[in-house]
C-alpha cells in the first residue's frame, strides 16, 4: 500500500473536484459534503476521461414513492462522463445506468494541511 | 462496457492481433462545424446578408432560427450534467490532431447544422446554403489536409442545383462523396424528382451517404411528437429516416434506374438491416407487381448499401454483433464510423471489442470505406 500526497487541503475546495496524476494513474478527487472521494479517472463504457467533466451535478431518479415521477436527487453527488454522459454516483463509485458495474474507490484523506491518496486494494 | 470485453472480446485478441494503431481506419462520419459567419463569405447574394445577421446569435446546439431550427434539445426539460453534448470542430488542425489520438488515419466529413437543410422552407436559401458549405468544405478543409475528405451536400430542394453542384466537384480530389440530407426530407429519397441527383453522382462515379438527425416535423418520419423523451426519438429518428429512405429508393426502383450509383448509409446503427431484408423479401412474395422493375428479390439491392456502423449496438454478447452483420451479408459492405465529435461518437476501440475475424475486421475499419469511396490508401481517388 502506497500513500501519496496529491496537494493541500485548499487545492481542493468544496463542491469541486480535480484530476490528479498518483504514480502513472489518473484519479479524480472530488470534494463533496466535507468529504474526499476518488475515482479512476476512465469511463467503464469506452473509457473515456470520466472525472474530466465540469461539475458534478444531481440527477433525476422516480420509483414508487414518488409516483414514478422523477424527483432531482444527489444533488452534487454526481459526474456524467463527458463522452457519452454515462453517470456515476461520486461517493459510492456506483454507476447508476448500469448498477452491476461499480468503480473502485481510493481512500483520500486529510493529513494536516496534506491531501493523501491510498493506493493499494481496491475499496468496495 | 468494459465488462463485455474479459467476455466477448478475449478469444478474438492474440499476439498478432495488429493493434489500432497499425490498422487503417477509415471514419466513414465526422463533422465540422459550419457557422453562419463562416459561410457568409461563401455564400451567394442576398443569402450572404442572411447569414451575416444571425452571425451573432448565441451558438446552441444545432439550433441557429433561419439556419438549423428546431433543435432536438429544444423540447425537453434542461437538467445540469457533465455530459458535454455539445462537442464541435472548428477548424482542421483541431480534427486532424483529434482524429489522430483516436487511430484515424482517413475521414469523410459531413456539417453539423446542415443536417437540418431539408426543413428550411425557401428553396433558393437553402440551395445557396448548400453551394456555400461545398465551397467553404473544399476551401478551408479538405484542400487542406490529406486525411480529411469531403462529401458535398446535395440540396433535396433544389434537385437541379444539387445536380449542378455534383458535377462542379466530380474531379475535385478531396471529395469522395455525395452528402443527402435525410432529417425533415419531404418527398423521401425514391422520388423521381431526385432523379438528376442520382445521375449525377452516377456520372461522377461518386458515392450518395445518406445521413440524417433527430427533428421533430410532421414530416414522415419525422411526426415524433408522441414520444416523451429525446431517448425515444432520438432511438428512433435516425434508424426511421434511413429505413424509411431505403424502403423508398428500393420500390421506387433507384436502385434499378442508377446500377452504377454507390449507395451508404450513415449513423443509424446496423440491426435494422436484416428486418428490411427480411420484411421487403416477404413483401415482394405478394406485390411483385408493384416493382416490376425488380429483377431480383428487394433484400439483393438492400445488401448492395453500404452501412456506417455508429452509433453501434452494445448488445450484452458483442458477438450478437457479428451475426447480425451475416445476417445481411455485410462483411463487404459494413464501415466504421465515429460520429466524432458528437455526444453519440464511437471509438474504434468500441467496434474492436466486437469479435469479428481478421478479414471482417480489417474489411470493416477501413478496405470497405476504402471501395466504396473508390480511394487508395492514402484517401486519393482511383
Amino acid at each position: 500500500v502506497t500513500e501519496v500526497v496529491v496537494g493541500r487541503v485548499a487545492d481542493f475546495p468544496a463542491g469541486t473536484h480535480r484530476v490528479v496524476d498518483v504514480e502513472g494513474r489518473r484519479i479524480g478527487i472530488f470534494h463533496i459534503g466535507g468529504r474526499l472521494y476518488g475515482l479512476p479517472n476512465r469511463c467503464a463504457h469506452q473509457g473515456g476521461p470520466l472525472c474530466e467533466g465540469r461539475r458534478t451535478t444531481g440527477t433525476l431518479v422516480a420509483d414508487a414513492g414518488s409516483g414514478w415521477r422523477p424527483r432531482w436527487a444527489m444533488d452534487g453527488e454526481v459526474i456524467a462522463c463527458p463522452w457519452h454522459g454515462l453517470e456515476y454516483h461520486v461517493p459510492t463509485g456506483r454507476c447508476l445506468a448500469f448498477p452491476e458495474i461499480r468503480l473502485r474507490r481510493y481512500e483520500v484523506t486529510v493529513r494536516g494541511e496534506d491531501v493523501v491518496v491510498r493506493l493499494g486494494a481496491p475499496s468496495r | 462496457m468494459i465488462r463485455d470485453m474479459a467476455v466477448d472480446h478475449q478469444p478474438a485478441r492474440s499476439a498478432r492481433r495488429t493493434p489500432l494503431s497499425d490498422l487503417l481506419i477509415v471514419d466513414t462520419d465526422v463533422h465540422v462545424h459550419e457557422s453562419p459567419g463562416e459561410l457568409a463569405g461563401y455564400c451567394d447574394p442576398p443569402w450572404d446578408v442572411a447569414l451575416r445577421t444571425i452571425a451573432d446569435v448565441p451558438e446552441r446546439y444545432l439550433d441557429i432560427p433561419g439556419f438549423s431550427p428546431g433543435g432536438d434539445g429544444t423540447l425537453t426539460a434542461r437538467f445540469p450534467t457533465s455530459h458535454e453534448a455539445t462537442r464541435m470542430v472548428h477548424t482542421p488542425e483541431q480534427m486532424v490532431a483529434e482524429l489522430a489520438a483516436i487511430d484515424i488515419d482517413l475521414a469523410v466529413l459531413f456539417p453539423d447544422h446542415l443536417l437540418k437543410l431539408p426543413v428550411l422552407p425557401q428553396a433558393d436559401y437553402a440551395a445557396a446554403l448548400a453551394r456555400a458549405y461545398n465551397a467553404w468544405l473544399v476551401d478551408r478543409w479538405t484542400s487542406r489536409h490529406r486525411a480529411l475528405l469531403g462529401a458535398i451536400a446535395a440540396c433535396p430542394q433544389d434537385p437541379a442545383d444539387a445536380a449542378r453542384e455534383i458535377e462542379r466537384y466530380a474531379d475535385e480530389p478531396s471529395v469522395v462523396a455525395v452528402y443527402l440530407p435525410c432529417a425533415g426530407l419531404d418527398p423521401l429519397w425514391g422520388h423521381r424528382r431526385y432523379d438528376p441527383i442520382y445521375d449525377a453522382a452516377q456520372n461522377a462515379g461518386l458515392p450518395v451517404l445518406l445521413h440524417s438527425v433527430t427533428v421533430t416535423s410532421p414530416v414522415f418520419p419525422f411526426n415524433n411528437h408522441g414520444f416523451d423523451t429525446e431517448l425515444a426519438r432520438h432511438a428512433t429518428s435516425h434508424t426511421f429516416a434511413i429505413m424509411a429512405n431505403i424502403v423508398s429508393m428500393v420500390s421506387t426502383g433507384v436502385v434499378v434506374r442508377f446500377p452504377e450509383l454507390r449507395i451508404g448509409v450513415t449513423e443509424a446503427g446496423i440491426s435494422w438491416m436484416p428486418f428490411v431484408c427480411n420484411r421487403l423479401d416477404k413483401e415482394y412474395l405478394e406485390r411483385r407487381r408493384e416493382v416490376p422493375f425488380l429483377t431480383e428479390r428487394p433484400s439483393h439491392y438492400v445488401k448492395r448499401i453500404y452501412v456506417a456502423t455508429q452509433p453501434i449496438e452494445e448488445p450484452e454478447r458483442l458477438r450478437d454483433i457479428v451475426a447480425l452483420m451475416e445476417l445481411y451479408d455485410g462483411e463487404d459492405t459494413t464501415m466504421y464510423a465515429s460520429d466524432w465529435p458528437h455526444h453519440d461518437f464511437d471509438h474504434p476501440m468500441k467496434l474492436d471489442q466486437v469479435p469479428f475475424s481478421a478479414d471482417q475486421r480489417r474489411k470493416v475499419f477501413g478496405e470497405n470505406a476504402l471501395a466504396l469511396f473508390g480511394i487508395d490508401r492514402e484517401g486519393r481517388r482511383r
